[in-house]
C-alpha cells in the first residue's frame, strides 16, 4: 500500500517551470491591479444611470432584433453590394501602389538594408496610420462619398501589401534570374520571366486576403461619411430603428461570411 | 547556320488550358473592376483635378510655422485627458476581452471541445463577434449604454473576444497531441488536461496574441469617440465640427504618435516572447 503511494509521487517542479509560473502569476496580479486603478479613474456612469438606459432601450431593442424588417432588405443588400465594390477598388488601388513601392523596399533588388530603409519606414508609417482617420480626413477635404472611402482603403492597404510584397520579393529564388541573364535576356526579360512568375501566386493570395480585411473596414467607413452601408446604418442607429438595424447586421454578417469563405477557398488553391 | 539558331531558341508556348484559365480569371477580375467603378462613381481623375484643394486642406491643418510652438503647445495639455481615456478604454477592452475569450477558446477548439454542438455554437458566436467591426459595435452600443467610455470599452471587449478566441482555438488545435493523450491515458480529467497539457504549449503564443489585440484596440480606441464612445476621437469630431483645423491637425499628429509608440513597444515585446 505505502509502496504504491510513493510510486505515484509527482516529481518536483523543474526550476524553469517554477520561474515561468511565478512570472505568469505576477503578470496576472499586475494586470488586475492596473485594471482596478484604470476603472477607478475612468469616467464611468453610475449603475443607476446604466440600468435606467438599459430599461429604456432593451425592450424595443429585443423586439427589433427578434423581428428584422424584411422591407429594408433590398436597401441593405444594395448598400452592402456598393460596400463590396468599394472594397474591390480600394484593394485594387492599394495593390497597384504597393506593387510599385514594394520594389523600393526590397533589400535584394536595391543592394542592401540601408537602401531599402526609407521604403520600409514609409510602409510602417502608412500601416500605422489608422484607416478610419484617413477616411475622416478625405471626407473633410474632398466631401463625403465612396471616393473618400476608396482612397482611404487604397492608401492604408499600401502599408500591409507593400510589406508582404517586398518580403516575397526578398525571398525569391535567384536561379531563374541568373539563367535568363546568362542566356542573354535583358532586365525586362528577367522581370517578366523570372520575377513575376515567382511572386504572382503569393501576391494574388495576399491581395485576396487584404480584400477580406477591406470588406470589413468598408462596412464602417460610412459611419464617418465615406460611403457604403455604414451611412444608412448610422442614420438608423440615430433613430434607434432596431428592426431595420438588425436586418442590416444580418446582411453585413452574411456577406462577410460568404465572401470570407469564397476568398479563402481561392487562396488555398493559389498557394 | 543562322536559321538553325533561330529555331533552336523558339520558346515553347504554355499549355492551352493554362492560358484559357488565366484569360478567364483576368476577364472576371476586369469585369468586377468595371462594375465597381460604375457602382461607386469612383472618380479616379478627381485624384488629380482635386489635388489642389486637397493640399490646401492639408495646409490648413498646420498653423503657420512661426506659431506652431505657441498654437500647438497651448492646445496639447488639453488633449492629455481624452488621450488617457483612450488608453483606458483600450486596456479595459483588452482585459475583459481576454478574460471572456479564455473559456471560448477551449469550447471552440476541436482538441478540447465538450461536444460538437457546443463547439459549433461557440464558433458561430465568434464569427458574429468578429464580423461586426469594433467601430460598428461602438455605434450600436452607444445608444444602449450611456454616451462615454463605457460603450467603447464594451465594444472593444466584444470584438477582442472574437479575434482572440479564434486565434487561440486555432493555436490549441495545432499543438502537439502527445501530452494531451498521455494525460488522458493516465486518467486526468478535462480541466487537468487543459492546465497541464494545453496551457504550457500555448501560453507564450497567447500572450503574443493578447498584445496584438491590444494594438488593434489602441487603434480602434483613438477613433470610437467619433460615434460617441469616449476618448480622443470625440475631441477630434468636436474640433472638426468647429472647423478648428489646426486643432484637428494636432490631434492627428498625437494619434499617429500614440499608435506608433504602442505598436513599436508591442512588436518589440512580441519579438522577445517567441
Amino acid at each position: 500500500m505505502s509502496r504504491a503511494a510513493t510510486a505515484y509521487q509527482v516529481p518536483p517542479t523543474p526550476p524553469h517551470v517554477r520561474r515561468g509560473r511565478v512570472l505568469a502569476i505576477s503578470l496576472a496580479v499586475l494586470s488586475v491591479v492596473l485594471l482596478v486603478v484604470v476603472l477607478a479613474t475612468m469616467d464611468l456612469p453610475t449603475w443607476q444611470r446604466v440600468k435606467a438606459g438599459l430599461d429604456r432601450t432593451m425592450p424595443p431593442l429585443w423586439r427589433g432584433f427578434t423581428n428584422p424588417d424584411p422591407e429594408v432588405f433590398p436597401l441593405a443588400f444594395r448598400s452592402m453590394l456598393q460596400t463590396l465594390f468599394m472594397a474591390v477598388l480600394g484593394t485594387l488601388l492599394g495593390g497597384l501602389l504597393a506593387f510599385g513601392l514594394s520594389f523600393l523596399a526590397a533589400r535584394n533588388l536595391l543592394g542592401g538594408t540601408l537602401q531599402a530603409g526609407p521604403g520600409k519606414a514609409l510602409l510602417v508609417a502608412i500601416r500605422t496610420f489608422p484607416e478610419i482617420l484617413l477616411a475622416i480626413i478625405f471626407v473633410a477635404a474632398a466631401g463625403p462619398g465612396p471616393t473618400a472611402g476608396i482612397m482611404a482603403m487604397g492608401i492604408h492597404s499600401i502599408g500591409f501589401l507593400g510589406k508582404i510584397f517586398s518580403d516575397v520579393i526578398e525571398g525569391i529564388d535567384q536561379g531563374p534570374m541568373e539563367a535568363i541573364r546568362a542566356s542573354g535576356g535583358n532586365g525586362l526579360h528577367v522581370f517578366l520571366y523570372a520575377v513575376v512568375p515567382q511572386v504572382l501566386p503569393e501576391f494574388a493570395s495576399n491581395v485576396l486576403y487584404r480584400f477580406e480585411i477591406n470588406l470589413r473596414a468598408a462596412t464602417i467607413l460610412g459611419l464617418v461619411g465615406a460611403g457604403g452601408i455604414g451611412g444608412p446604418l448610422i442614420q438608423r442607429l440615430q433613430f434607434r430603428r432596431w428592426d431595420e438595424i438588425s436586418m442590416f447586421l444580418i446582411v453585413i454578417v452574411g456577406f462577410i461570411v460568404v465572401v470570407d469563405f469564397l476568398s479563402s477557398t481561392i487562396r488555398r488553391r493559389l498557394v | 547556320m543562322a536559321p538553325e539558331a533561330t529555331t533552336a531558341v523558339a520558346v515553347p508556348r504554355p499549355p492551352l488550358v493554362g492560358r484559357l484559365r488565366s484569360l478567364l480569371t483576368l476577364g472576371i477580375v476586369a469585369a468586377v473592376v468595371v462594375v465597381s467603378f460604375r457602382q461607386t462613381d469612383f472618380d479616379l481623375l478627381a485624384l488629380f483635378t482635386g489635388a489642389a484643394d486637397f493640399w490646401k486642406f492639408f495646409g490648413r491643418l498646420v498653423p503657420p510655422l512661426s506659431e506652431v510652438g505657441t498654437d500647438w503647445g497651448k492646445y496639447l495639455p488639453q488633449l492629455a485627458k481624452p488621450l488617457i481615456e483612450t488608453l483606458q478604454i483600450a486596456y479595459v477592452g483588452t482585459f475583459f476581452g481576454t478574460l471572456l475569450a479564455m473559456p471560448l477558446i477551449f469550447l471552440a477548439s476541436a482538441t478540447t471541445a465538450l461536444d460538437p454542438v457546443s463547439m459549433w455554437v461557440a464558433r458561430v458566436l465568434l464569427t458574429i463577434l468578429r464580423s461586426i467591426p469594433d467601430l460598428l459595435w461602438a455605434a450600436i452600443l452607444v445608444p444602449i449604454l450611456v454616451v462615454g467610455p463605457l460603450p467603447g470599452a464594451v465594444a472593444l471587449s466584444l470584438f477582442s473576444i472574437g479575434v482572440l478566441a479564434k486565434l487561440g482555438s486555432e493555436t490549441v488545435e495545432a499543438i502537439d497531441p502527445g501530452p494531451v493523450e498521455a494525460l488522458r491515458a493516465a486518467g486526468a480529467g478535462r480541466l487537468a488536461t487543459i492546465i497541464y497539457a494545453v496551457v504550457p504549449q500555448v501560453a507564450a503564443t497567447m500572450v503574443s496574441y493578447i498584445l496584438y489585440v491590444f494594438e488593434i484596440n489602441v487603434r480602434a480606441s483613438v477613433i470610437i469617440g467619433y460615434v460617441g464612445a469616449g476618448g480622443i476621437g470625440f475631441t477630434l469630431q468636436n474640433r472638426l465640427n468647429f472647423f478648428d483645423y489646426t486643432g484637428v491637425g494636432l490631434i492627428i499628429v498625437v494619434i499617429f504618435a500614440v499608435v506608433l509608440v504602442i505598436d513599436g513597444l508591442s512588436v518589440w515585446a512580441r519579438s522577445r516572447l517567441i
